[in-house]
């Protein structure tokens, strides 16, 4: 994948917490329709590099290009906005608001973009079906198990049909058969929509379903990219 | 992002959520209430036979009555503030929650917003109506059912509250930055310094400036209302924020001598928080420095009396005609009897905002509680460490908010001499001084300090407070149940 065809990249991406550094210097780009997947042991930064990614957490140095524009120059608000339309956010969990129902979060990022509430509910249900859990609509997220949270947390990742979708390990909290499932559906629809993913994850199985791996350790990018064992 | 989508993101909420609003709105209502009362008293023009109730006729005593209205409204409206702080960990989350589908943080706050105005609108329409129904419903010559505030003073005084109250919540959400990651509260990581006692002296300087000037300058009655009125505020302000440094030297103090875990646990609580005290505290100790100063002010106007009973027995007259009040004493013990009334209402209003407060604080760390419980902590160790940490910093601001409330007083007069008029009219060298018939009863009349009725203040205020930290152990009684440790 060269820089330029890139449709996401980092450039020299450094990020600390007070005096903890979590990332110092990483590269990284991402293609359109590109699954990426990032590993690497426990606390390299691995979360921190997708937030930057992502626009949640500003860099303390290095850039964060999205089709050619620095968002790293953008206002809060700017970049929030951006969330709701361009990008889609999968965490582990945590990301449903728990007082609202299923069809009511997956309609919300319409919402805040004005769309009116009939048409955000009827887009929100059909991407619900879409998903496999149609039935769950006015369920809210407290009264579902875990792979169904996270069906309904993919189904509002993607309702704006995002050009990019962010996956902190979408699957961690879930066993083994149902997170097979679940990232089963993540990666149909991605697939059926071109939509670019980076995908975080602990685990080869997950891995596997990623075009390219990278792989980072201590904060930077592990250059022998030993990892998983995703393409090779 | 559409009004719609606004009120439905602003009323999503758990129960704790439904009862903020519930408690926002009554609070709201009874704020207006009293404030549209205060007005109407304020309405009325000149002499007011009309009515049954002295202190309505009297032009001189309304602004009494109405001080004494809004005086109840003080406590409500910051029961209204308390209110905002319910139930805010989950709130934060929803808020992170809904930061990371995409909100920008200006609709963040105006989400959090707009559930306190809304709230806090439809309590005060709510009070508006009830106060239009006791018009209709309540006798005409007691109360002043007959006029009605101007209806610009009204539509004001209606959106009074939910300004207010958005304005406080705005206030308060400037103190966190909502990321999409969670809520960061910007931590003060200086201690609170006792500047505060300055404040308190202020007040009591701008308090004795109409008292103590030379006899030459006379201030007209707006300026010394407004030096006696200004004083009394500072001072008030003084002693609610003095109380975030009195919490934290308490809680200094707690650590260094307390023995074993509940005054260790209580005292780092209020290292943490200093200012949870002051914010918690502030109605209940104004109303105390108010309750105070009517007190003082009762034993001023009895000393008075006994000076007037004195001089005209001095001066031999007896059948009345002699100086003194017009009206019988009990009419002025009347009023201040209202105000002592208010201040107990307010008291008790106080109390309702710290049992909210306590009640919140304890299911805000209700996790550290059950674990701590787990760990073997007994619940009587977490319960004694919430009544220290109560009960230790609101002793010493009591008895600063009664020791301020009584010195003000007394510095419109600490003694009145009686028998020495003649002795001053004639060193002054006016004609027609009329000599004494009784010289030898000449005295120094000395304002006694009311100790009961101020102890009785000091001990109502600590009742409330003791029975709030009552309830409150109820509610840590339950979350310190081991289930809390696996809820979501
Ligand atoms: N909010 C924070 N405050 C302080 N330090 C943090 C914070 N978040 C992360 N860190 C630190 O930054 C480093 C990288 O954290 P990060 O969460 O990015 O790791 P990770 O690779 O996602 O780990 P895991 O696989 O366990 O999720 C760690 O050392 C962590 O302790
Ligand atoms: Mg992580």
């Amino acid at each position: 994948m060269s820089e330029r065809s890139a449709l996401l990249s980092g450039i020299g991406i450094a990020r600390s917490y007070g005096a903890t550094p979590a990332l110092r210097g990483v590269d990284l780009a991402v293609g359109a329709g590109e699954i990426v997947a990032v590993t690497g042991p426990s606390g390299c930064g691995k979360s921190t590099l997708l937030h930057c990614l992502a626009g949640i957490l500003r860099t303390d140095s290095g850039t964060v290009t999205y089709r050619d524009q620095d968002i790293g120059l953008w206002s809060e608000a700017a970049r929030s906005r951006l969330r709701r339309t361009e990008f889609g956010v999968l965490f582990q969990f945590g990301q449903l608001v728990p007082e609202l129902t299923a069809v009511e979060n997956v309609a919300l990022p319409l919402l805040l973009a004005g769309s009116g509430r009939r048409e955000a509910r009827q887009v929100a249900a059909e991407w619900l079906d879409r998903l496999g859990v149609g039935e769950l609509a006015e369920q809210r997220p407290g009264a579902m198990s875990g792979g169904q949270q996270q069906r309904c947390a993919t189904a509002r990742a993607l309702v704006t049909q995002p050009r990019v979708l962010f996956a902190d390990e979408p699957t961690g909290a879930l066993d083994a058969l149902t997170g097979e499932q679940v990232l089963g559906e993540i990666v149909r629809v991605v697939r059926e929509q071109g939509t670019s993913v980076v995908l975080i994850t602990h685990e080869a199985s997950v891995a596997a379903y990623a075009d390219r791996e990278i792989v980072l350790r201590d904060g930077v990018l592990d250059p022998t990219g030993l990892g998983l064992g995703v393409g090779r | 992002m559409r009004p719609a989508t606004l009120a439905r993101l602003a009323v999503a909420g758990n129960r704790t959520d439904t009862l903020r609003t519930i408690l926002t709105a009554l609070s709201a209502l009874l704020a207006t209430v009293a404030m549209l009362a205060a007005a109407t008293v304020l309405t009325i023009t000149g002499w007011a036979e009309r009515y049954t109730n002295p202190l309505l006729i009297e032009p001189g005593l309304r602004p009494g009555v109405s001080a004494t209205l809004i005086l109840v409204a003080l406590p409500v409206l910051a029961l209204a503030g308390q209110c905002i702080r319910l139930g805010a960990p989950a709130r934060d989350r929803r808020l992170a929650a809904i930061r990371l589908a995409g909100a920008t943080p200006r609709e963040s706050v105006l989400i959090a917003t707009a559930e306190t105005a809304v709230a806090s609108l439809l309590g005060s329409v709510a009070g508006l109506v009830a106060y239009l129904v006791a018009r209709k419903v309540i006798d005409r010559p007691a109360l002043p059912t007959d006029i009605l505030p101007p209806a610009p003073v009204i539509v004001l005084l209606v959106l009074l509250v939910p300004v207010l109250a958005a304005a406080a919540g705005a206030v308060l959400m400037r103190q966190v930055i909502v990321t999409p990651l969670g809520v960061e509260r910007r931590i003060r990581t200086r201690g609170p310094r006792p500047w505060p006692g300055l404040l308190i002296a202020a007040g009591i300087v701008l308090f004795a400036v109409p008292t103590r000037l030379p006899e030459h300058i006379n201030l007209s009655k707006n300026w010394v209302y407004a030096f006696l009125g200004s004083g009394v505020m500072l001072t008030m302000v003084g002693i609610v924020l003095g109380t975030g440094w009195i919490s934290s030297t308490a809680g200094r103090l707690l650590r260094r001598y307390g023995r074993g875990p509940a005054t260790l646990l209580a005292g780092q609580r209020l290292i943490t928080d200093p200012w949870n005290g002051s914010r918690t505290m502030a109605a209940l100790l104004a109303a105390v420095i108010a309750g105070a100063v009517a007190l003082a002010y009762r034993e001023l106007l009895a000393t008075e009396f006994r000076y007037y009973d004195i001089y005209n027995a001095m001066m031999g007259s007896t059948d009345g005609g002699g100086m003194g009040a017009a009206e019988a004493p009990e009419f002025y013990y009347g009023a201040i009897r209202l105000v002592v009334v208010a201040v107990s209402l307010a008291s008790v209003v106080a109390a309702a905002g710290v049992l909210i407060a306590l009640a919140e604080s304890i299911v805000a760390r209700r996790r550290t509680y059950a674990a701590l419980t787990a760990a073997g902590v007994p619940r009587r160790t977490l319960s004694a460490a919430v009544a220290w940490q109560t009960l230790t910093p609101l002793i010493p601001a009591l008895v600063l908010a009664l020791a301020a409330g009584d010195a003000l007083v007394r510095l419109i007069d600490s003694e009145i001499p009686v028998g020495y008029e003649f002795r001053d009219c004639v060193a002054a060298g006016y004609g027609g001084c009329e000599a004494p018939r009784h010289p030898e009863m000449a005295q120094i009349l000395h304002v006694p300090i009311p100790w009961g009725s101020l102890a009785l203040l000091g001990g109502g205020a600590l009742l409330a407070v003791l029975v709030a930290v009552g309830a409150g152990l109820l509610v840590l009684r339950a979350s310190t149940d081991l289930d809390e440790l696996r809820a979501g």
